[in-house]
């Protein structure tokens, strides 16, 4: 991948509108910040080449290259990523019962993780009122606190980078499909600094086909009900089309079509929709709300899987071939949508033209996705 | 003691323009002076409220251009004489009671002093306030040294007596700031009663009621008080003549620019060839005087600075004189031989007329443009900034980052003060928009409305305490009442920091040392119904909290920023931190830096070491205050607060 500097990521994302706010170049340096879901350099900087280039999942991401670097393989375009196994899974016996989104798994992956050693800290994502934030977290009973799916936009990773300061030097993340590009991005060195040591001790992806922007979901909800009285938030699996509010006591359903134009439309170019360069991806499984949907795609993943069952934690089970077929479905629709819609916009593969690219595909991976 | 009441009648001393006009003031045993404060005129309150007591004078900081002119008029009305200095735009503000006291007349003298500055050496504009007393219809007088700004002031008194009209005494930058020789005359033994005669006859000038009113009555009055202006001024002896009886060219000119023109023929050895006309009672233009100088030659050159005011007047007489004197060519600024902008200086002057009299001249050795690119390249480059230490470079920091980080695209209307610097980088550039005083909140008012047309940028405004009092408060007032969407940054720094610390009504001490009643900011904004929260700007997260705050709440709101300007008298050389960067954890030009102190933030205390590639603290400058220690992203400044 090729790396730039602050200057060339505000023209190439934030200025085309394809930043995320997933926090990945905020807190390494003065100059981004991140409020209320928006990344904002505050500055210009001079450094030629930064990590927050670098890091950043919409500048360079160069899909082969993170592909063999992770998984010792080429990217092959498959729907779902390279991965060891689906599961479906949820959370076991030793895991304090909490409001947890479908099964829990990734809230006792998250725990078991901590407990275990694994990670000496997590970075996890946190709401106040309706605005979603990030938190370095290092006691696993504190885990509880940031269950529940927040369908917005992120500056998570900001706490990653804020725990690499601190020193930490195992650090577990739990994020969206952005996110873990971003990570991955980070693991390559591609800064080649010297001594270069990766602070990220696991990672745990979280099925996303997109996010909403913070701002105008806040403001659109805030016309209709008081957003700090929101307790929990769901969006069930196809054919539902609702977003359920938990607003404790009652439950208010709103239909997707309402909220889809507040889907930033940098989503929509997302190719990722299970978080193919996590260590263990989860997400909700169709017909059975109190299950999750796993995927293990490392020896990272796997041991974490096996000890975190071994001990009580999760609960796995075979994944039905039907849901397998919808999920392949849905991840390869996501695929096809936002190839298509990158390579409109000139976004894919540009180098011929002195362009920049947000990400790099092989081309015959590319027509093989299209097809 | 000041010299201005020690000096001794007779005897020559150096003064400053400012003070000139001061002890003429005294010579003619002025009682009340008021003004607003703004460069260059301040020196002269400044220094009459050094002898106010003395003298028995009343001195005053009055809260705008506009009252200052009213409370001196009242002491004019009660029989005193009254003087009002401002700087050029002083004039626009009060213009309005100015237009109705034309017509009204005033008693005791009354003598408004504006003092212009071309060029806006220290001003956002150059405007002229010799145009207002032709738009006024009154009297208008301009020194032309030193000597004569003492003089023409003690005579702008006595001529305003006996016309019963205000005077206007027109100073500009280069003679109120400069200095130069001034004879002494007598201070008057006097001791003036006040009293306010109000029940005689209703059109009677010293004993009826003083109103505008009945318009044509009193506007045909006040053309009989130009007509007898004009008597005076043909026999002034402030117009002098200097150069041949028969000169080749006549130079006309008024004010600093009769050093320019002095110069210019003595630079171009052209004394027994033009002659100079310079003129002190330059509006209206005594037409007998003007006669006998248009019949001595046919070539007249105007110098003048801003606008070609005198030229204008000469044509409109130099045509009605034309079948008698004949056709005259007058030369100047409408002709291209002088800029119509900027100052002017001897250069300009000299090349100029060295061209019209068929000379060479070179300002400039040859190679001077080349030599001085060469030097330039080595001299350090300097900006305007503020202070090290400043309050507000901390406010303005926290306001951009907030703003940024808000990423509605949010702005700032500027005002005026030191932090009118904040459309440039040193106030990272904030401010987008910059009028008169008191305008940026006028015209936040205005795009705060902007709602139902889809505008959804956040909307503030900064406003210093002085300029709070002397002109947002009706732009507030207008924000509340029609429901604007505004945040209004107060950025408090305890006095009128730009012009020198002069007091205002916020303030426990007026203008002559006396203990007065401070009028609450706060309690203002509050009463009318804002929202107001207080912070020091030098506590960078709690301001950036309150402004992230405010910008959600609709309606006016008020971040009072309070922290007392580093120059100031009371706080000068007092350090509240040692400041010390660790060269260490400093992590100069690299990634998660790059050079955030001396590169954006830029307080002038701050110094980068290319050579150890460290940030590092010039302890000679820096005043302590902090902040440069909550900014760094490595935590790499200690600061430890002093015992």
């Amino acid at each position: 991948m090729q790396v730039y500097g602050s200057k060339e990521l505000v023209e190439d994302v934030l200025n085309k509108d394809l930043c995320i706010g997933c926090g990945a170049c905020v807190d390494l340096c003065p100059y981004f910040k991140t409020y209320k879901g928006k990344t904002a350099m505050i500055f210009p900087c001079t450094v030629q080449q930064g990590r927050c280039h670098a890091y950043c999942p919409k500048t360079e991401s160069d899909l082969t290259e993170l592909s063999m670097s992770l998984f010792g393989k080429p990217y092959d375009g498959s729907p779902m990523g390279h991965h060891e196994k689906i599961l479906i899974a949820r959370a076991g016996d030793k895991v304090h019962p909490a409001p947890f989104q479908a099964g829990g798994a990734v809230s006792a992956l998250v725990t078991f993780a901590m407990k275990n050693g694994m990670v000496d800290a997590a970075v996890l994502t946190g709401r106040t009122g309706l605005i979603p934030y990030a938190e370095l977290v290092t006691e696993s009973e504190s885990v509880a606190r940031f269950t529940t799916s927040k369908y917005m936009a992120a500056p998570t990773l900001s706490a990653f980078n804020q725990g690499v300061k601190q020193g930490f030097q195992k650090i577990g993340v739990v994020g969206t499909p952005c996110q873990m590009t971003a990570l991955a991005q980070m693991s390559i060195n591609p800064l080649h600094t010297e001594n270069f040591k990766d602070s990220v001790a696991l990672k745990i992806g979280l099925f996303c086909t997109w996010a909403l922007d913070t701002r105008k979901l806040a403001a659109y909800l805030s016309s209709r009900l008081d957003i700090t009285g929101i307790k929990a938030m769901d969006i069930p699996p196809p054919p539902a089309e609702i977003l359920v509010l938990d607003m404790g006591g009652k439950t208010i359903e709103i239909p997707l079509s309402e909220i889809r134009p507040l889907v930033p439309r940098t989503c929509l170019l997302c190719p990722d929709m299970t978080s193919e360069w996590a260590d263990v991806s989860v997400g909700v499984l169709e017909g059975e709300p109190k299950f999750n949907t796993l995927i293990i795609r490392t020896r990272t993943g796997q041991d974490l899987v096996d000890k975190a069952v071994a001990q009580g934690f999760l609960t796995i089970r075979e994944m039905p071939a039907v849901n397998l077929d919808h999920l392949s479905a849905a991840a390869s629709n996501k695929k096809k949508r936002a190839l298509a819609g990158a390579m409109e916009e000139g976004l894919l593969n540009t180098a011929e033209n002195g362009k920049r690219a947000m990400m790099r595909i092989e081309k015959a991976v590319v027509e093989r996705i299209l097809a | 003691m000041s010299i201005l009441t020690n000096g001794e009648p007779g005897k020559r001393y150096l003064l400053m323009g400012n003070e000139a006009i001061a002890r003429g003031a005294l010579e003619a045993g002025v009682s009340v002076c008021a003004g607003y404060p703004g460069t260059p005129s301040s020196e002269i309150i400044e220094s009459l409220s050094k002898v106010a007591g003395n003298r028995n004078l009343y001195v005053e900081w009055s809260t705008n251009e506009k009252v200052s002119m009213e409370v001196a008029a009242a002491a004019s009305f009660a029989g005193l004489r009254a003087m009002c200095p401002m700087k050029q735009n002083g004039v626009n503000v009060g213009s309005d009671f100015l237009l109705h006291l034309a017509l009204s007349g005033t008693r005791g003298g009354m003598v408004i002093v504006p003092c212009d500055d071309p060029g806006a050496l220290s001003s956002i504009n150059e405007g002229e306030s010799r145009q207002f007393a032709r738009l006024l219809e009154v009297p208008l007088l301009e020194p032309g040294d030193f000597q004569e700004a003492k003089g023409i002031t003690r005579w702008a008194f006595e001529l305003s007596e006996e016309l019963h009209s205000m005077v206007f005494v027109r100073s500009v930058t280069r003679l109120s700031h400069a200095s130069g020789n001034v004879e002494f005359g007598e201070l008057p033994q006097v001791n003036p009663k006040a009293g306010f005669k109000h029940d005689g006859f209703i059109l009677d000038e010293m004993e009826g009621i003083i109103t505008s009113a009945p318009v044509d009555y009193k506007h045909g009055l006040q053309h009989a008080k130009l007509k007898k202006a004009v008597e005076r001024f043909e026999n002034s002896p402030f117009n002098t003549y200097q150069g041949p009886e028969h000169p080749e060219l006549i130079l006309v000119t008024s004010s600093a620019c009769n050093f320019y023109c002095r110069e210019a023929i003595g630079l171009l050895d052209a004394g027994d060839r033009v002659g100079l006309l310079k003129l002190a009672t330059t509006w209206p233009l005594p037409p007998k005087l003007i006669e006998k100088y248009l019949s001595m030659t046919d070539r007249f050159f105007v110098v003048e600075e801003v606008i070609p005011f005198t030229e204008e007047n000469l044509k409109i007489l130099a045509q009605e004189m034309a079948p008698r004197i004949g056709i005259k060519t007058i030369m100047g600024k409408r002709d291209g031989k002088l800029p119509m902008v900027g100052e002017l200086n001897p250069d300009i002057v000299t090349q100029a007329l060295a061209g019209l009299l068929g000379l060479e001249y070179k300002p400039q050795p040859d190679d001077y443009v080349q030599r001085s690119r060469e030097i330039v390249t080595r001299a350090p480059n300097r900006e305007l900034t503020f202070c090290p230490g400043c309050p507000h470079r901390a406010s303005f920091w926290t306001i951009n980052n907030v703003l940024k980080m808000d990423n509605r695209q949010g702005f700032v209307c500027g005002d005026i003060g030191c932090y009118t610097l904040s459309t440039l980088p040193t106030g990272f550039s904030a401010s987008k928009t910059l009028h008169a005083m008191g305008s940026g909140t006028g015209v936040a008012s205005g795009f705060g409305k902007l709602k139902q047309f889809g505008m959804d940028q956040p909307v503030l405004s900064v406003c210093g305490d002085s300029t709070f009092f002397a002109s947002a408060l009706p732009a507030l007032f207008n924000a509340v009442h029609n429901q604007s969407d505004i945040t209004m940054v107060l950025l408090d720094n305890s006095g009128t920091a730009m012009t020198g610390f002069q007091t205002h009504p916020g303030l426990k001490t007026g203008a002559m040392g006396q203990e007065v009643p401070a009028i609450s900011i706060e309690a203002v904004c509050r009463s009318i119904g804002a929202k107001v929260k207080i912070s020091d700007p030098f506590d960078i997260e709690s301001t950036r909290n309150a402004l992230f705050e405010l910008l959600e709440e609709n309606g006016v709101n008020v971040l009072i920023l309070k922290q007392i300007c580093t120059l100031s008298p009371e706080k000068k050389a007092k350090k509240k931190f040692e400041v010390r960067v660790m060269a260490e954890k400093c992590l100069g030009e690299s990634c998660g830096c790059g050079r955030l102190c001396t590169r954006i933030f830029r307080c002038p205390g701050l110094i980068w070491n290319k050579d150890k590639g460290k940030a590092e603290i010039n302890d000679v400058i820096c005043i302590g205050c902090g902040v440069c220690g909550s900014i760094c992203p490595n935590a790499a400044i200690e600061k430890k607060e002093v015992a």
